[in-house]
């Protein structure tokens, strides 16, 4: 009779084969990366740029890296996407705190053919006035949705905290960004970070050297041609801030702080420390405020990197009245980290998950 | 060529195997033939509040995430109006832990009373943060009774309102798991760098000795064909006005689906597409306008979706749609026009048919509409598609007499 009470004996992950991408020098400061094992017909290929949040104030970078496929003097918007569209490409893009990134998806026979498209897009965006005044009109209405967000309130007024120590880096979309822009800034902020600011590429996908070699050609133009720098010491401002809406039927909450990333001794020993407060399903803050309390759909911790430090996030969507309790219980399993020794149980459960997920994430290359 | 091995257990459980030697990952997909369309109209949103307590523990296992988390796993699970599907990604030497646990949930759960009361406080702050607490959050809980008179397609996995998830009883969850969650009415299948005879063993093994029970007979009203225009306004305090076309399209099996969903390419896929082309970058009428179907199982929505620009109105938006749709009935589609369409069908193809988990997800959702082998057809099917179908289906389907149309008006846009 099979006995179902037990667990099958367990086998640990004993090795894990890591791949290494081949690496392409642009210059001195900016490289291609190549990861060729990739066993179907799928490619992706990323451009990082120096032109993240952190570069530009009133929302250029944001409006830039959205204006990238506006138009050449020679090539309409409409042009463009057919181009891409058309070789069954998907592109995208976006800027984060220190980075601008554009993507695309797409088989490798038509690789080439998109990346000749993308880099003629970037190299010549001209600003036509009707192609900016439709985006910035579409990306005041996408700003106005999101302003009746809870999530995005809050996440807005956390990041003004997060990093208040700098200008550039706690810099928020406001809407009257919208009504000063102008045409040149948008311009010299393209020539500044796109022109002259590529930072790396990332290719990933069963393609020729030669075909690789031809994209490292094609954008060595733009690449940055000194060491990237960012703000170092960066502070965040302590406190607890709330923001009432009305008609709101859930509480956002968003509470972390400045703290550093991988290139301090501690990093990996934070990582397992915030998978077992929160970031997996079996988290000490989903087991408390969802899976005992039902106070949420979900909650859970992040640790993330800038290029000096970095930063660790709680974010939850609650119920309107447990609002303090929920935050009294974050309070209670925080200073359980701090005054409790974790169990070997416990400890073994998060370095087994975390060693399947490192396992999952190298099989994984398209996420 | 996705290739798989398929067996059936004598308690009528199917089970297919994908073998891929490249990933040290195993996957356990278990696909149950149960969801939104199941429930009774006054017990809405069960299928996937049930879905939450298949992780409330066992009959033989009080947790169904530590032993899994504890083998180097993780699991989630999803529920549509079709289906329930419950996903394990593993080491796969350790492929026995999940199957010990979801053997041992497809037996018998444990029903908790805390597990109940638990998981319908998560599903009611599931259903605010999703529905209720979004801009356009609720359009899909406003436009499917809009668009389905008395198919149960008229209410969303979600739920009609929050009150049938705080009236589920025990007693409901029990029948309902009896009724459902039985071999013969699930589809199991194994990825990852297996022989085919361990497999068969292991799965004999943990599932062998479940009863045979029979398959639910699903006998669902059929909605009527839609000889009329449908149209709601509703007012909501949203930043821009919204519009929802939705046009009643073929079911999951019918030989057209595919044309439909290339016609839905045609019009709104992307930034290329017709009516993007036409209403947005021409007319200027538009922030954003796409069209999509919904794939489900029985009779879809072909769906032409978007928000207005400030100080259009939606007279304007109409008049300038419905010229649209007339030319696509009256001329067919130029063959390289659809020659781009397909080349972006294939790479979404290509994408979605990456990794072990999606392929073993998708083999289950094959076999359920009659054969996993269709995961190979597909391609082909579209393939065959000619300007002239898109013609005809775009003329049958693309009527006022059988179109919905939901607006949402800003109670603040300009």
């Amino acid at each position: 009779m099979l006995n179902r009470t037990f667990q099958p004996e367990l086998k640990a992950i004993d090795h894990i084969d890591f791949i290494a991408p081949v690496k392409y020098a642009l210059n001195e400061e900016v490289s291609l990366f190549h990861m060729r094992d990739v066993a179907d017909e799928t490619c992706r290929f990323d451009l990082y740029f120096d032109a993240g949040k952190c570069r530009g104030l009133k929302g250029v970078p944001n409006f830039v890296n959205g204006l990238l496929l506006s138009g050449t003097n020679q090539k309409s918007s409409i042009q463009i996407q057919e181009e891409i569209n058309g070789k069954g490409g998907f592109f995208e893009s976006g800027v984060s705190v220190e980075n601008a990134v554009i993507s695309v998806y797409c088989l490798r026979e038509n690789l080439w053919s998109i990346v000749e498209t993308i880099a003629d897009a970037i190299k010549n965006t001209a600003f036509i006035e009707k192609e900016v005044t439709e985006f910035l009109s579409d990306a005041r209405q996408k700003l106005k949705i999101n302003l009746e967000k809870m999530s995005y309130l809050a996440q807005v007024e956390f990041q003004q905290r997060l990093f208040a120590s700098h200008e550039h880096y706690s810099n928020v979309l406001q809407l009257e960004d919208f009504e000063n822009i102008t045409i040149d800034q948008l311009k010299e902020f393209h020539a500044t970070h796109y022109l002259n600011g590529l930072s790396k590429i990332v290719v990933v996908g069963n393609v020729e050297d030669e075909l690789v070699s031809n994209i490292k050609t094609m954008f060595q133009p733009l690449a940055l041609k000194s060491p990237l720098a960012f703000e170092k010491g960066l502070k965040n401002l302590p406190g607890e801030h709330i923001v009432d809406k009305e008609n709101a039927i859930q509480t956002a909450i968003r509470l972390g702080r400045i703290l550093f990333n991988k290139k301090h001794p501690d990093y990996i020993d934070f990582l397992v420390l915030n998978t077992i407060l929160g970031d997996y399903f079996g988290s000490r803050l989903m087991a408390n405020i969802r899976e005992d309390k039902g106070y949420t759909y979900g909650i859970g911790s992040m640790v993330a990197e800038t290029d000096d430090t970095g930063y660790f996030l709680i974010a939850t969507e609650v119920r309107k009245d447990v609002r303090e309790d929920t935050l009294n219980e974050i309070r209670f399993e925080i200073n359980r980290l701090q005054n409790e020794l974790v169990s070997t149980t416990e400890l073994e459960l998060v370095q087994n998950y975390m060693l399947g997920q490192l396992l999952k994430a190298l099989t994984v290359l398209m996420p | 060529m996705i290739k798989y091995d398929k067996f059936t257990l004598e308690n009528g459980l199917t089970v297919l195997f994908h073998k891929d030697i490249t990933t040290p990952m195993a996957v356990v997909n278990t696909l149950y033939d149960v969801g939104a369309r199941d429930e009774s109209e006054d017990q809405t949103g069960f299928a996937h509040l049930f879905e939450h307590l298949m992780f409330g523990g066992s009959v033989n296992v009080p947790e169904f995430d530590t032993p899994l988390q504890l083998a180097g796993g993780e699991n989630n699970a999803f529920t549509s109006n079709d289906v329930t599907n419950y996903y394990d990604v593993l080491p796969a030497n350790n492929i026995e832990t999940a199957l010990w646990l979801e053997s041992d949930r497809m037996l018998s759960l444990a029903f908790t009373d805390k597990s109940l009361e638990v998981q319908r406080s998560v599903v009611i702050e599931e259903f605010k943060q999703r529905y209720l607490n979004q801009p356009y959050g609720d359009v899909w809980l406003e436009l499917r009774p809009l668009a389905y008179t008395i198919h149960p397609y008229k209410w969303a996995t979600i739920g009609k309102e929050i009150k049938h998830i705080e009236d589920a009883t025990m007693n409901d969850v029990k029948a309902f798991f009896k009724k459902f969650y039985t071999p013969s009415n699930a589809i199991l299948c194994i990825a990852g760098n297996l022989e085919l005879e361990d497999v068969k063993s292991l799965v004999t093994k943990w599932y062998g000795d479940l009863p045979k029970l029979e398959k639910p007979l699903r006998n669902l009203p059929k909605e009527p064909e839609q000889n009329e225009f449908r149209e709601k306004t509703i007012e909501r305090d949203v930043p821009a006005n919204a519009f929802y076309y939705a046009f009643k399209m073929v079911d999951r099996k019918h030989a057209d689906y595919f044309v439909y969903d290339t016609l839905s390419d045609a019009l709104g896929r992307d930034k290329s597409a017709r009516l993007y082309i036409t209403l947005k970058k021409e007319l200027n009428l538009v922030s954003n306008i796409s069209a999509y179907v919904t794939g489900s199982l029985d009779e879809g929505l072909l769906v032409i979706s978007g928000k207005l620009n400030d100080g259009v109105s939606f007279e304007d938006l109409d008049q300038a749609l419905w010229n649209e749709l007339e030319k696509v009935q009256k001329e067919q589609i130029h063959p390289l026009e659809l020659e781009k369409i397909m080349n972006k069908i294939r790479t979404a193809k290509e994408f979605g048919d990456q990794g072990i988990l999606n392929r073993a997800m998708n083999l289950c959702s094959y076999e359920l509409l009659g054969d996993a082998s269709l995961i190979n057809k597909e391609s082909e099917m579209y393939h065959q598609i000619t300007p002239e179908d898109i013609l005809r289906v775009a003329k049958v389907t693309l009527n006022k007499t059988n179109c919905s149309l939901l607006k949402i008006k800003s109670t603040n846009a300009k």
